[in-house]
């Protein structure tokens, strides 16, 4: 199995404060990861790392193979391969089909393509035929799911969740979840942060732990070491019986 | 909702493709302030607007700047009432052709009680030195003016040196002077055009000294030199001045009357 | 109270007869403030963006900078642009002053701080995810920079109608560069500094009226294109 990511010597401080240290980590493609933590404990920007969209103060990201170079052109390339969705998204001032659209128009895909892959992605998410309607009418719970399919609609490589199922109703956090669960099937890699040790369970995959910025085994909170953080797999409580898709 | 935006676009697109460059030839015309509020260029100007088919831009603004437009080149020519300044606009070089255009007078006006008692004067300078010595409110001009010039040849022939509190420069325009006056009920030098035009509503001061030799207003045009400014227009500026000391632009001139009154006066040949 | 009953009825009364001075003086007003609010736009929201944006040395004093030219006075300004477009100055042979080109250069100076300064304003006020939303959705760094300003459109605009009524109220500009020539370079605010200089006050105060209502009017039409 390739590997997606192969972060060592990360290293990330704002002012005083090191917000994020992992000697090693390596995350393989096609795999579900529950990134677990406290508040502050540095999930966000791990998530914003792998996005591509910050810049660690130290060390070295390679994605896919290929390292990740900060400020060279390739940058743009290696960071439509994915895609992050906020805690709480922004979802663009218009209608919800724009919002979903945005990415793809980006990506040259136009017309009937554009409609189709757009539809697509509303129907995944359970809001099909909400396309007219705009962006800033619609509930919370309603735009974190707009926010969602624009994401899926886009069928990166690799898909970073930030909170997906805060603030929705079980319902929906049901329906959301069987979507996730059955994205690495199709190839993409999803690394997805939560509070709750309830949707760990739920979903299976690998956990990753942190503590104020330190990879930790989930379970007894000793800091990994380097080749721990290679073989994440092994730590991983047992997955309870799958989600089963209602 | 879209389609007012689209014609609220509309309205803003075509207010802006107006343009406002005219595109008639245009001749450029400084003057002073008090002779463009007389209302004379409006009765004056227009017929030989429309028989030469071009545009005199006026642009009034203190004796001071009127002349010193001229000394840049920025006008072609230039039309004031202050003798001493235009003869040595001329001896400099930056005007030819100075020819006299009409006159009127100065009067010295205040309140009607004339506290300074200066209707018993027999000149103008004995009329300041009596505000100068009681020492009542005088509004100055100080701007440079052909009025200021004038109330300074006053007083140095009445051989004071203005100074005190009782001696306001204001730096401003005829009517605002006299507004000025009005308020601090104080006395000031006046053209007996702009004063007309401000009694009876805008200033309840009086004429309390007026007639002397010494008050006489003479205006003058004067053509900015082409050698200095070859870019200006002169032949246009020449027809301009021919037509307003010629026998059409006179006859407009002394017929010219603002609230009943004739406001200036032509030489007569 | 006589005095404001009697400039709105002379107001009225100058509308009603379209008089031809006013509407020339009114025409000039708008036409020489579009044109400059269009300009100090197409200079100063790229600037207001790109200050607020971007991280270089000296960015404080730059910012500094800006506010204190909200400041600049007309005069000023008029002297400044008077300086260059006379005869006597390095743009003499142009002609250009005197001529509603000069006012709109002038205007545009005055504009363009007011208006880099309110979209620097609105941008830094603006949501902080915005830019990395559309950086993961694919954008580019000029892509995710448009994306913003269409996002924040509403305060941009706002500074752009700010930057309009600050010109089209303005008289040192237009009295200095445009000469308040009948038919030509008359605003609406030389003819009240000019009606105000005659004493006729209740005169200026109707200008001024007017001046208000076609201020209103166009305001109301950019207001309609700053919704959405």
């Amino acid at each position: 199995m390739s590997t997606c990511y192969n972060l060592t010597g990360i290293r990330t401080t704002y002012g005083p404060r090191t917000v994020l240290e992992i000697d090693r980590l390596t995350l393989h493609c096609g795999r579900l990861y529950i990134l677990t933590g406290a508040n502050g404990a540095g999930k966000s920007t791990l998530l914003s790392h792998l996005a591509l969209l910050s810049t660690p103060s130290a060390g070295e990201i390679i994605f896919g193979g290929e390292p990740v170079r900060w400020n060279k052109g390739a940058l743009l390339r290696q960071r439509r391969e994915v895609t992050l969705v906020h805690q709480a998204p922004y979802l663009f001032t218009g209608t919800v089909a724009a919002n979903v659209a945005y990415g793809l128009k980006l990506r040259g895909v136009h017309g009937d393509e554009l409609k189709r892959r757009t539809e697509k992605a509303l129907s995944l998410v359970g809001l099909g035929g909400f396309g007219h309607r705009r962006s800033r009418e619609l509930s919370g719970g309603e735009a974190q799911r707009v926010a969602l399919a624009r994401a899926l609609a886009l069928e990166t490589r690799v898909l970073l969740l930030d909170e997906p199922l805060a603030n929705v109703d079980r319902g929906t956090s049901d329906l959301l979840t069987s979507v996730i669960a059955g994205l690495p099937a199709t190839g993409t890699t999803v690394v997805m942060t939560t509070h709750d040790p309830d949707h760990a369970d739920r979903l299976g995959g690998e956990r990753i732990h942190l503590v104020a910025g330190e990879l930790t085994h989930p379970l007894t909170g000793v800091k990994l070491s380097c080749s721990e953080g290679d073989q994440l797999c092994r730590l991983s409580p047992k997955p309870a019986a799958s989600f089963s898709i209602a | 909702m879209r389609l007012i935006r689209l014609l609220s676009a509309a309205l803003v697109a075509l207010l802006m493709l107006v343009t406002v460059a005219g595109a008639d030839e245009r001749l450029r015309m400084s003057t002073t302030t008090s002779t463009q509020d007389s209302g004379l260029l409006k009765a004056l100007l227009p017929p030989f607007e429309r028989r030469h088919n071009i545009k005199v831009d006026v642009i009034a603004v203190g004796t001071g700047q009127a002349l010193k437009l001229g000394e840049a080149g920025d006008v072609d020519v230039v039309f004031v009432h202050a003798r001493k300044l235009e003869d040595k606009f001329v001896t400099d070089g930056y005007g030819v052709n100075r020819k006299d255009v009409m006159y009127n007078d100065f009067v010295i006006i205040g309140p009607k009680s004339d506290p300074a008692g200066i209707a018993k004067a027999k000149t103008a300078a004995e009329a300041l030195k009596l505000l100068a010595t009681k020492g009542i409110t005088f509004i100055s001009r100080g701007d440079k003016s052909g009025t200021h010039t004038k109330e300074l040849d006053l007083w140095k022939a009445a051989g004071i040196s203005p100074k005190g509190s009782w001696y306001v420069e204001a730096g401003q325009g005829m009517g605002p002077v006299i507004t000025m006056a009005t308020e601090r009920r104080g006395y000031t030098l006046a053209d007996r055009g702009t004063y007309n035009a401000f009694k009876g509503g805008k200033t309840d001061l009086a004429i309390l000294f007026q007639g002397d030799k010494g008050l006489f207003n003479p205006y003058g045009i004067i053509a900015v030199n082409p050698k200095k400014f070859p870019h200006v227009k002169h032949d246009l500026a020449m027809k301009l001045v021919d037509y307003v000391t010629g026998p059409e632009g006179q006859k407009i001139i002394a017929a010219y009357k603002a609230h009943g009154e004739p406001v200036f006066f032509i030489y007569k040949k | 109270m006589d005095f404001f009953s009697e400039s709105l009825h002379t107001a009225l009364q100058l509308i009603a007869a379209r008089d031809p001075d006013v509407v020339s003086a009114v025409t000039v007003s708008i036409v020489v403030s579009l044109w400059s609010t269009l300009f100090a736009s197409l200079a100063g929201v790229p600037a207001g963006v790109a200050v607020a944006v971007a991280d270089f040395p000296g960015k404080r004093a730059v910012v500094t900078l800006l506010n204190t030219l909200m400041a600049l006075p007309t005069v000023v300004v008029g002297l400044f642009v008077y300086s260059l477009v006379s005869r006597q100055g390095p743009l003499g042979e142009f002609g250009l002053l005197f001529t509603p080109w000069a006012m709109v250069a002038g205007q545009t100076l005055l504009a363009i701080p007011i208006v880099a300064n309110l979209t620097m304003s609105a941008i830094k006020g603006a949501d902080p995810r915005i830019v990395p939303t559309a950086l993961t959705l694919g954008a580019g760094p000029l892509e995710s920079t448009r994306r913003l300003v269409i996002e924040m459109r509403f305060g941009i605009m706002a500074a752009v109608i700010a930057a309009f009524g600050r010109v089209i109220a303005e008289v040192g500009v237009a009295m200095m560069l445009g000469g308040n020539i009948r038919g030509h370079t008359r605003t609406m605010t030389t003819a009240i500094a000019m009606e105000t200089g005659k004493g006729e006050f209740a005169l200026g105060l109707a200008l001024g009226l007017i001046l208000m209502a076609v201020a209103l009017i166009v305001n109301m039409a950019l207001n309609t294109l700053q919704q959405r």
